[in-house]
């Protein structure tokens, strides 16, 4: 029988209690424990962030974080964004922005755009950038990503090519 | 998935040392982790048993030593050493760096014991500790030594570490008056394509001592005795550096430089010459702040 260790952990408010093996990734614990597919596994290789959730609202590769890690602390995923099932002002602004197209890069580019706004409620530009280019997408063009993350910063609609 | 291992995690240098002994087949220490799991989920490493350091209160911290300079836990994150005001004020270019390191992911987990520990030829703090000075303390169950950072890094992945010792902190030595230190990349993936550190020392309106590191470029971050010595004399203004970087550039040509998917040689140089003049300017803008 493998070794397993258990692990306490707040999912989305909601306390977990889970018996796994070391080598699991917070990202299999979540989508095949937890049943929380938002987060999605892409590249991983860390590079891609796909799997980006919020870990003591540190965004983190959730491929490459073990799951053991994340005992005694807090994990954000997508499906925690909406609060009694309203979208979150980031998730309608991706919306309005017109901020994904095939969705597979959204939960990662949501989380870290979460993580960024929650410490930088009114990013620049250059800082919204910084803050996901370690998230790629391959049908956007980012541009409208930048603009979602800046509508909700600035308050006011951000279309793009504006530069702040 | 990652092959199957035993974890443990000691609270202290003296239980790592414990658990690394009573450890059945290979065992490593594992901090951030972002190198190590990577290495096992694609096959280039195989070990039974992680010991996690993350623990033990003796790898964390950043703090100033008055006497030798700026002592950086080896469990500190790259995120730590972005946002500490201790980084900020005594070793600024370390912050810059840290900030810019991969992606964001990678830094909040990944830490620049691990990063030194590991050893990859592109690897940022690497370059640029080695333009400053820097030391490596490891510590053993037979006790503690320092290395410096060319000492410590030996070849593409490898370094002095014995296998028992833990790479405990990183000591920056504080700048002197007149010094400045800078580190300058261009990267088109997750590591620099190419990468200079630079720390100039003026005295009297003029560079009186200056050391140039290059990165990514060869099997280790290098220092190039070459380029260090034609910023020496030159006047202490950024606009004056134009003659000696030129010098600098040829002392880039005459490295050894393999190719990669970064670009040829050529390019790789070039780039690195560009960087050169960025780190010189901006090493030399602190130093003539702090004369």
């Amino acid at each position: 029988m493998p070794e397993t260790v258990e692990i306490a952990l707040a999912v989305n408010g909601r306390d977990r209690r889970l018996r796994i093996e070391p080598r699991e990734t917070l990202a299999e614990v979540l989508r095949t424990r937890l049943g929380l597919t938002g987060t999605k596994i892409s590249c991983d290789a860390q590079v891609c962030g796909a799997c980006t959730v919020l870990v003591d609202g540190l965004a983190v590769s959730g491929c490459t974080f073990l799951a053991i890690d994340a005992d005694g602390r807090t994990v954000r995923t997508v499906e925690g964004l909406a609060e009694d099932g309203r979208l979150s002002p980031l998730q309608q602004a991706f919306i309005d922005k017109a901020a994904f197209q095939c969705g597979f890069c959204t939960s990662g580019m949501l989380m870290a755009a979460t993580a960024l706004l929650e410490e930088d409620p009114a990013p620049t530009r250059e800082a919204v950038v910084h803050g996901l280019e370690g998230n790629l997408c391959r049908c956007t063009g980012y541009a409208s990503i930048i603009d979602a993350v800046l509508t909700v910063g600035t308050g006011r609609q951000v279309d793009e090519g504006e530069r702040t | 998935m990652i092959p199957r291992f035993a974890h443990v995690r000691p609270r202290s240098l003296a239980e790592a040392f414990d658990a690394l002994a009573t450890a059945g087949g290979e065992a490593a220490w594992i901090a951030g982790g972002t190198e190590l799991l990577q290495v096992m989920r694609m096959g280039f490493g195989q070990f039974d048993t992680l010991i996690d350091l993350k623990g033990i209160p003796d790898v964390h911290g950043i703090a100033l030593d008055h006497a030798d300079g700026l002592v950086i836990g080896a469990a500190s994150t790259h995120r730590d050493i972005e946002r500490s005001p201790l980084v900020a004020e005594h070793a600024p270019g370390l912050a810059r760096l840290a900030s810019r390191i991969a992606n964001v992911r990678v830094r909040n987990a990944g830490t620049i014991g691990g990063n030194l520990a590991f050893a990859e030829p592109h690897s940022d703090p690497a370059t640029f500790l080695l333009a400053c000075g820097a030391t490596v303390q490891l510590v053993g169950p037979g006790g503690e030594r320092a290395l410096g950072i060319g000492e410590f890094v030996l070849g593409p992945l490898s370094t002095a570490r014995e296998p028992g010792e833990i790479l405990r902190s990183v000591l920056i030595p504080a700048a002197v008056p007149g010094e400045g230190r800078a580190y300058e990349k261009i990267a088109f993936f997750e590591r620099p394509a190419a990468s200079v550190g630079v720390a100039v020392r003026v005295a009297d309106g003029a560079v009186a001592g200056a050391t140039v590191t290059v990165g990514s470029l060869t099997e280790t971050p290098v220092v190039v005795a070459d380029a260090g010595t034609a910023l020496v004399g030159a006047e202490a203004r950024p606009e004056a550096l134009d003659g000696p970087l030129a010098k600098g550039r040829d002392a880039l040509g005459r490295l050894d430089v393999v190719a990669d998917l970064n670009g040829s040689p050529d390019y790789k140089r070039h780039l690195a010459g560009v960087l050169l003049g960025r780190a010189a300017q901006a090493a030399l803008v602190e130093a003539i702040a702090h004369a």
